[in-house]
């Protein structure tokens, strides 16, 4: 069994418990317009040109479609497909590192729900090797795709961009009511969830309250987070020639103090600032 | 500011340097003389000119008396002053009068008339960028606790004492004189001091310490700073650690704490002290350490070290720098505050695995409790209470491949400064190649091993250590110098440079010549010989390569292993010219960009003279798997095999090390580091957008600081070169 994977991110620090080794899987159902992964998003090998780092040696006109005889990096191929027995001691590396931090490693995309079962498989040897494990998705999956690797996953880190279904649609170009559904689903079955809220003024600064309220009564959630967005995936765009459309601005200090305030006025979690 | 008012500050920082004009710390000019009033003592110039005629007296007697009747003649005749905005009092140090003179002119006799023909290959080998070795006069650290439980008269009672128990050889004897002479101009100063004292806090803690030993905290640190202010800058020998300060000084804090002082008050006396070091503004910066165990294994942090790293905190300064010994049971908490203090920008804070160098020690003899109390001396040197080991020998690994490709020449000059070697057609296999690398390699060891052996017999001729050797009990029972031979361990440490360069030119020739056959050997010599000039697709394609050392590769980490392990076992424990023995560090100071300068184009796709690699660390740029594959190669090192650095430089982005969590990963990086056999970690938290704009705009950035080598500097005072160097380093950061 292969997955198209497209980074291996060791010593990820902000994808879960410590020190980590995120796997970022290709494909996603969502077109969120703040995307700052868009190698992430079509499910195929993409090839990236960085045309700052080109160093003008030619070499690729001799094997148009390699990165390999790319010797300025200015040529990235995002996309890799690999098997569970190339991928799993590449995340044992850092098994020290996990272990003197409580860390893992997580799976993130992308959506890695797409390929759940390459998912379920690997974190079945993770978990036989003693990892622990995180999957980062954004909940636009069935729950059979959940289903699959529930019992191998020690926490899901769940994205809610909106609660209203106009204002996700407009921001993503998906209905969230599979989203909220299956957040529920986890939670009833006693699933570990820390929910993760990118903030983006002007699209989704108006929801916060009711992504609160909507998860207030929830019992699983060991974290709420919110993620200012930034803009700096813009240069990945370029290199993948794929359309811009990202947000101008980015959220003030203010304005996340401000939605974290909200969210523990009125929710009981915890709510890093 | 907490702690310290701003005249003060003024004041103290201007103590030595004038702040207002350029500061250029590589030079050991240290002077303001003009601050001094003449009725206080003569001027400098009389002083050096009067250190000759006053010798004139003694020169029929040994060096120890008659270096220490010099030192006598400036602690007597210097000016000298104490000012209210201050708690310490200004000596003028007149730039290491002694070794303008007396030191200067043995040193040449030796050089010149005893031992030329050691100078010649010395010089040689420093002058092609293959070995620099100086005599070490900078490496020393009294025994703190026995000045601090003894003050300046107990130790000259002692020493008087064990003169007079035994009959001497005049030799010996000379030892002692030169013992009581040094320890009676230091008295002698310090009743100057007291006369001279504007406040009756300087005037009692004078008193006191011209009667006996220290009572008080603020007197414990006035010790110290008188000690190292006379060893350092006038009797020529490097204070090379303040102590174990949550050690020595904790008894002190302790009582003052008992008798009704306020925290507060030790809190504003340790900015003051801290403030000296900061204005005396050494280069290589004055290190004091913290933490690691007792000799009974119980922890060492106490509520003096939470306090030491708050005013340090406060003061944001980077000298004095500090070391932290880290074991198991060092608090979490305890490390989680220094960590935070890194990653806001006061990263002269380096962590020392106790485990490691506890065992380092026993290995080769000493018992436990010493190496559990031993020091760390210098940057990330370590050696037990009452020990000298020198270690100025930097050995540039590169030299011997230059040797290898070139028939025994040198790759810049050509001049034959090897070994005869075969025609680079004889080298059939990777294996042969490597096999005469070490040939060549052993040959320099073999050399720098014979030259330095070949002086360091006449160290304590050239400088003998009066006021050092009578803090060492050994000394005093052997009646010996503690750099001649009157430790109970004497090493001598030869440094060995740019593993990472010569690892990743290895793994290169290795992969592109042999393996790959892309090209020969011969045409990868012309490349390197021309510098890569035409050929920059070559020199790219040896630089993106990943298979390099410091990212947890198998093959690279292989090599350097292989190397560590042919040095330690052709080096260590072979006898050196003290009664001790040779052992090896990989601490390569400044000389990434000395030896670098005169280093030819390598393989790993470096050009001709750029810098070199830090320490065990990667070279330049080339840590491209992060902060934990870094950790998993350097640690395939056992650092337990030799007795001196292996020290890992890492760099990691603000965006990282951001939050709890991030101060939460800094944390399992150090402690995966000191689980897994690691010796030193010093973490650099930088993003090359900032480093940029320091550049461009010096103005904005005038407190931002970086670390070189075992030290750190403030950006705007590193020339440009040095800081591209740091920005290429940021930018490969993941």
């Amino acid at each position: 069994m292969t997955a198209t994977i497209f980074e291996i991110k060791r010593f990820a620090v902000h994808d879960g418990n410590g020190i980590r080794t995120t796997v970022f899987f290709k494909g996603c159902p969502l077109r969120c317009v703040w995307c700052h992964n868009p190698e992430g998003l079509s499910p195929k090998p993409q090839l990236a040109y960085y045309e700052h780092k080109c160093i003008g040696c030619g070499e690729c006109q001799k094997e148009i479609f390699s990165v390999e005889n790319c010797f300025g990096e200015a040529r990235v191929l995002y996309g890799k497909e690999i098997t569970v027995d190339e991928l799993l001691p590449l995340l044992l590396e850092d098994k020290d590192f996990y272990e003197n931090s409580g860390g893992g490693v997580t799976l993130s995309g992308g959506e890695c729900l797409i390929q759940a079962d390459f998912c379920a498989e690997l974190l079945k040897q993770l978990k036989a090797n003693g990892i622990h494990t995180a999957v980062d998705t954004c909940g636009f999956v069935s729950k059979e795709a959940l289903r699959k690797v529930i019992p191998y996953t020690d926490i899901f880190l769940y994205d809610i961009k909106a609660y209203d279904e106009d204002i996700h649609i407009k921001c993503t170009g998906v209905s969230n009511r599979q989203i909220l559904d299956n957040i529920k689903y986890l939670d009833s079955i006693g699933a570990k969830i820390e929910i993760r809220i990118p903030y983006v003024p002007d699209y989704n600064d108006g929801q916060i309250e009711k992504i609160a309220h909507f998860l207030a009564p929830l019992q699983n959630i060991t974290k709420i987070r919110v993620l200012p967005y930034h803009n700096y995936a813009e240069s990945k765009y370029e290199a993948l020639l794929v359309p811009k459309k990202l947000p101008e601005r980015v959220p003030t200090d203010e304005e996340i103090q401000k939605a974290t305030e909200k969210i523990k006025n009125i929710t009981n979690f915890v709510v890093p600032s | 500011m907490q702690y310290i008012k701003q005249k003060d500050y003024e004041y103290i920082t201007n103590k030595y340097h004038d702040t207002s004009k350029p500061f250029d710390g590589h030079t050991r000019f240290i002077r303001r003389d003009e601050l001094f009033a003449p009725e206080t003592g003569m001027c400098p110039d009389d002083i050096i000119s009067g250190i000759f005629e006053n010798d004139e007296f003694y020169k029929n007697l040994a060096h120890p008396i008659r270096k220490a009747r010099a030192l006598e003649y400036v602690l007597k005749n210097t000016r000298i002053s104490c000012d209210e905005r201050d708690i310490f009092p200004a000596i003028n140090m007149i730039d290491r009068p002694l070794s303008q003179t007396l030191i200067k002119h043995w040193k040449k006799e030796l050089f010149s008339q005893i031992i030329p023909e050691v100078e010649e290959v010395r010089s040689r080998l420093e002058r092609n960028g293959t070995v620099t070795i100086w005599p070490d006069y900078d490496h020393s650290v009294p025994v703190w606790d026995r000045l601090f439980t003894l003050g300046f008269v107990g130790i000259l009672e002692e020493s008087e004492k064990v003169r007079k128990k035994r009959i001497l050889t005049e030799e010996e004897d000379a030892f002692f004189e030169g013992i009581k002479i040094t320890y009676e101009a230091i008295l002698m100063l310090i009743e100057r001091l007291e006369d001279t004292a504007t406040t009756d806090k300087m005037k009692k803690a004078l008193h006191t310490l011209r009667k006996g030993a220290p009572q008080h905290f603020y007197e414990a640190l006035l010790l110290s700073y008188l000690y190292f202010i006379v060893s350092e800058h006038i009797d020529n020998l490097q204070v090379r650690s303040l102590s174990g300060f949550d050690t020595s000084f904790y008894k002190f804090y302790q009582n003052d704490i008992k008798n009704g002082i306020s925290e507060e008050e030790i809190k504003t006396d340790l900015a003051y002290y801290f403030l000296q070091f900061t204005a005396i503004g050494n280069y290589w910066n004055q290190p004091v350490y913290l933490g690691g165990e007792n000799a009974d294994g119980s922890t060492v942090t106490n509520e003096l070290s939470y306090l030491f790293l708050d005013v340090y905190d406060e003061l944001n300064i980077y000298n004095p720098k500090i070391q932290i010994k880290v074991c198991e049971s060092t608090p979490k908490v305890f490390l989680l505050k220094a960590l935070d203090m890194i990653r806001r920008g006061r990263n002269s804070i380096v962590f020392v695995s106790d485990s490691t160098i506890r065992k380092a020690l026993e290995g080769v003899g000493v018992s436990s409790d010493k190496a559990r109390t031993c020091n760390i001396t210098g940057c990330y040197e370590y050696s037990p209470q009452g020990s000298y080991n020198t270690g100025m020998n930097y050995l540039n690994m590169l030299k011997p491949l230059e040797h290898t490709l070139h028939r025994g020449c040198d790759g810049v000059t050509g001049v034959f400064s090897g070994l005869e070697s075969p025609d680079l057609s004889q080298y059939t296999t990777f294996e042969h190649l490597y096999a005469e690398y070490k040939r060549q390699l052993l040959r320099i060891i073999d050399l720098t091993v014979e030259t330095a052996n070949g002086y360091e017999g006449y160290l304590s001729e050239i400088n003998p250590l009066s006021l050092l050797s009578a803090t060492f009990p050994s000394c005093l029972e052997k009646a010996k110098d503690a750099i001649g031979g009157g430790c109970s361990n004497n090493d001598s440490i030869l440094q060995f440079g740019f593993l990472g360069d010569i690892t990743d030119s290895l793994m290169m020739i290795k992969k592109y010549v042999y393996e790959k056959k892309e090209l020969t050997l011969d045409e990868l010599v012309t490349a390197l010989d021309k510098n890569f000039e035409n050929n920059e697709l070559l020199r790219r394609k040896l630089l993106v390569d990943r298979e390099k050392w410091c990212n947890n590769k198998e093959r690279p980490d292989a090599i350097a292993v292989d190397l560590v392990n042919f040095i330690t076992e052709n080096l260590c424990g072979r006898p050196n010219a003290r009664d001790g023995a040779w052992n090896c560090g990989f601490h390569v100071a400044r000389m990434s960009y000395t030896q670098g300068g005169l280093t030819a184009a390598s393989a790993n796709g470096r050009r001709l003279g750029e810098e070199l690699s830090k320490n065990i660390s990667a070279s330049m740029g080339q840590n491209r798997e992060g902060a934990t594959a870094a950790i998993l190669s350097a640690t395939k090192i056992d650092a337990t095999t030799f007795t001196c650095d292996a020290s890992l430089d890492l760099g990691l982005l603000p965006s990282a090390v951001k939050g709890e969590d991030g101060l939460e990963a800094m944390y399992g990086l150090l402690m995966t580091f000191v689980k897994r056999g690691g010796h030193a970690l010093h973490i650099n938290v930088f993003d090359a957008d900032t480093l940029r704009d320091a550049q461009a705009q010096p103005e904005k950035y005038q407190d931002l600081q970086i670390r070189v080598c075992g030290w750190n500097v403030l950006w705007n005072n590193i020339n440009k070169e040095e800081q591209d160097g740091f920005i290429r380093q940021a930018e490969a950061l993941v």
